[in-house]
């Protein structure tokens, strides 16, 4: 099989696959990644199932993940029956899901299985810990799809953002809204050393720096909001510990003077395209506590809904509008 | 006795639980059905503080736990020999390693026993054998508990790790059916092949997987029916088990307990009297360090009938009340308590009646429902012995007849076969009492402290001893000097003062 994503998320110790939406592709990117790196013992599980785990429960249309003997999955006891490998129990999580508490398996036998894992980022990494120390040499993630769904997702180590025709039937859109999204995760840590170490001590919810990192005075109005209209006009760093959404980068946007707004990863900015760039038109520059990467695009140009992009176009037009590899993940093997 | 949530929170005995740190599920089950012991039943609580004085022998060897004070145990608990001492960390390490291990899984023993485990049950239930016996390893090392012994269950491990490796993995393995070694070799060399099959002929290959899986799928169903129904038939083994584990685990919380706040093995006294040295109330003693203060350690002597003590409001009266219901309530559940000796008898309900709680009092008064309370412990209790604790019995209407009444409960309760400690305020109660106590009072002078918190002030003056006053000495009028020290308004003062 030809390698196309395993040299691109090189030796990451966790590769989370990400959708821009349902349908994505990113199950099937998934299934790429794991046959290329067929000689590696695999950790895999999941995050974020939100409805995905009533089509499980249906048995609908999702495929599964047929994986190798020897690899590592953690899933819900309740999805012990809809997995058909030979099982080994090896640990449970102590994470508990509606399909009851997170189990991890040994397979014992090629075959398929269903992945139902931890809702929440925090839990990922002691789970991701508990794979490394029954041998697992790369941990999977079937990550989050939907853009909203992303935030505080626990995308570490490398990501592959899978993108679709099933986003919108105009693939021009298509294409602006993954660039959106690569804009977002490129965004780095301040440049300035003082702001940086400012912004990892920082512990509230709002709080406002000179850009070299000296706090300043934010007045807050009774419900803990920042007061906008008396930020000061000079340059400064504002840190948002929640989601950025349109209406405060709109607020940010029209107060006209330049303004960095640092958030804890590019996953927290909920905000759309039109909105960040009137606020970069501004003068505006995003800056991240973490920083995340981006190893792959993948795209599907078919989508669930009865529409279809021509493939070789829909990837041409990503490659035009990216700077990250665009790959077809569906590639038949050569 | 049932320990109600009021008498927990009132006297204490909850704050107490809350620092209570069990290791494991079953150790937290236990500490929440505490065992009451009632009269008749010392020998079983002299076991009990037996092992509990072990366990403590066993942290302070161990030197695991930071002592708030230095631990002291003065009684007849059976004492290690100091040569085997040096080996007890790593073995109590042996135990406290183990118990936190262990998963709450007697809700997969509730069933039929025709109903499989799954493989995650089955996997929890070899987990806790496989931590069992590393458990009992280290156990059978300990200088041994009384009436604490573990159910042997090496055949039910064996079942469930059948090539001995006691790994913490369990899988249906071959060795529990004779058609699976084929099975699974069919279908492995069958998964080698549709790893190398082409697209065409990788869904044929596919379908024949799957009636294979579908095989296994229904030997290993039988595989896991023939462990559950030879597992089941262990049942009993299992929870008393785990019962065991549960008690193991209390009493080395309640002596990690009773170390981290030094205290002491109370000892059990063969009649109705209560002696109490030292005694403290760790809830109020913690207080009052956050404010910078020291608690002042009591001492008190009851004996059979109704002991009144009277004294200065903010004196400390309620607190005397509190500490001596929770030391009686810990040592009847097998706790040491919080004093430097105790004495306790054993009774059959410990009672904690307050002037002035919260709400939830159905309708009733204060006055009514203290009457009520009353009421109801003296139906329950007749013919049993019974301590019961009043604060400020009957304030709560017109002084005269409340005197007269709290009198009168004074009289009653010498003629019936209990202790009981009342606080008042009423002169002549303590004529008819069995003894008197009085709070030391405000007797230092102190001046220029006026800008501080007035409860500062009076703490500072306040000497909260008890002393043993002669019956019929009457009660202190300090509420004026109180009012003053809680910077009450002067123009009521002033008017206060001129009535007096």
């Amino acid at each position: 099989m030809k390698k196309i994503l395993a040299p691109l998320v090189g030796d990451a110790p966790m590769v989370t696959a990400i959708g821009l939406c349902k349908n994505a592709g990113k199950t099937t990117a998934l299934r790429r990644l794991m046959a290329e790196l067929e000689d590696e013992c695999l950790g895999l599980t999941s995050v974020g199932r939100d409805g995905e785990a009533t089509d499980l429960v249906t048995g609908t249309e999702k495929p599964d993940l047929y994986i190798k003997k020897g690899d590592l999955f953690a899933t819900a006891r309740g999805m012990m029956s809809l997995c058909d490998v030979t099982l080994e129990a090896a640990a449970l999580t102590g994470v508990m899901t509606p399909l009851g508490e997170v189990a991890v398996f040994r397979a014992l036998s090629d075959g398929y299985i269903q992945l139902a894992g931890p809702s929440a980022a925090g839990q990922l990494k002691p789970l991701c810990a508990s794979f490394t120390a029954l041998g697992a040499e790369r941990v999977l993630i079937d990550g989050a799809a939907g853009r909203k769904s992303l935030a505080g997702a626990g995308v570490e180590g490398a990501a592959i953002l899978c993108t679709g025709a099933s986003l919108d039937r105009n693939m021009d859109l298509v294409v602006a809204e993954t660039a959106h999204v690569c804009r977002l995760f490129a965004s780095r840590r301040p440049a300035d050393a003082g702001l940086a170490a400012a912004l990892d001590r920082c512990g509230e919810r709002y709080a406002l720096f000179t850009p070299g990192g000296e706090p300043r005075d934010l007045p807050l109005d009774e419900s803990g909001l920042p007061r906008w209209n008396k930020l000061p006009r000079e340059k400064c760093a504002l840190w948002v510990a929640g989601g950025v959404t349109d209406p405060l980068l709109k607020t940010l946007a029209r107060r006209g003077a330049p303004i960095t707004l640092a958030t804890a990863d590019a996953t927290h900015v909920l905000a759309g395209r039109n909105v960040l760039d009137a606020f970069t038109r501004a003068g505006g520059e995003l800056v991240v506590r973490r920083e995340l990467s981006i190893a792959a695009v993948g795209a599907n140009p078919w989508s669930a809904y009865g529409w279809h992009f021509q493939a070789e176009k829909f990837e041409d037009a990503l490659r035009q509008a990216l700077t990250v590899p665009v790959v077809n993940v569906n590639e038949k093997e050569d | 006795m049932e320990l109600t949530l009021e008498l927990r929170e009132e006297s204490g005995l909850q704050w107490v639980l809350e620092r209570l740190t069990p290791m494991s599920p079953f150790g937290r089950a236990a500490a929440r059905a505490l065992r009451w012991y009632a009269p008749g039943e010392e020998e079983a609580l002299t076991t009990e503080l037996d092992n509990v004085a072990l366990a403590l022998e066993l942290w302070n060897a161990a030197g695991g736990v930071p002592a708030q004070e230095t631990p002291q145990c003065c009684c007849d608990a059976p004492r290690l020999d100091p040569s085997a001492l040096k080996d007890l960390p790593s073995l109590l390490r042996g135990l406290t390693r183990c118990l936190p291990l262990f998963h709450d899984i007697r809700g997969s023993f509730d069933r039929d026993p025709e109903n499989p485990f799954d493989l995650v049950e089955l996997f929890e239930i070899k987990h806790f054998l496989v931590t069992l016996e590393q458990l009992t390893m280290a156990y059978a090392k300990l200088p041994p508990f009384q009436d604490l012994a573990f159910v042997p269950m090496e055949e039910s491990l064996d079942l469930l790790d059948p090539d001995g490796r006691r790994l913490p993995a369990f899988s249906v393995s071959e060795a529990y059916h004779p058609k699976l070694p084929a099975l699974r070799a069919e279908k492995s060399a069958l998964e080698r092949a549709i790893r190398e099959a082409g697209p065409e002929e990788k869904p044929a290959l596919l379908d024949q997987r799957h009636r294979l899986t579908v095989q296994e799928d229904l030997l290993e169903l039988e595989v896991r029916r023939d462990l559950t129904r030879r597992l089941m038939a262990r049942r009993e083994d299992f929870l008393a088990n785990m019962e065991t584990l549960g008690r193991l685990d209390l009493f080395l919380a309640k002596a990690k307990l009773a170390k981290r706040y030094g205290c002491v093995r109370p000892v059990l006294s063969e009649d109705a009297r209560i002696t109490l040295r030292g005694l403290r109330h760790p809830q109020v003693a913690e207080e009052l360090l956050e404010r910078g203060e020291d608690f002042t350690r009591l001492d008190l002597d009851l004996s059979a009938g109704c002991t009144v003590i009277t004294g200065a409001n903010m004196g400390g009266k309620t607190v005397s009340l509190r500490s001596t219901v929770l030391s009686l309530l810990l040592c009847q559940c097998g706790f040491f308590v919080f004093a430097q000796s105790a004495s306790l008898p054993l009774f059959h309900e410990v009672a904690l009646i307050l002037a002035d709680t919260g709400p939830g009092s159905g309708g009733l008064s204060s006055f009514g429902r203290e009457v009520h309370l009353l009421d109801r412990l003296l139906q329950r209790t007749r013919g049993q012995r019974f301590f019961l604790a009043l604060d400020e019995f009957a304030r709560g209407t017109n002084p005269q007849e409340g005197a007269a009444l709290a009198r009168a409960l004074v009289r009653y309760l010498g003629t019936l076969d209990c202790v009981a400690l009342m606080t008042t305020h009423y002169d002549g109660v303590s004529d008819v009492a069995g003894a008197h106590y009085q709070v030391a009072g405000l007797v230092r002078e102190i001046q220029g402290d006026e800008g501080d918190d007035p409860r500062s002030r009076i703490a500072r003056r306040m000497d909260y001893r008890l002393q043993s006053a002669p019956p019929g000495a009457p009660c202190p009028r300090d509420a004026l000097r109180v009012c003053r020290l809680l910077d009450l308004e002067p123009a009521l003062m002033e008017l206060f003062q001129a009535d007096l």
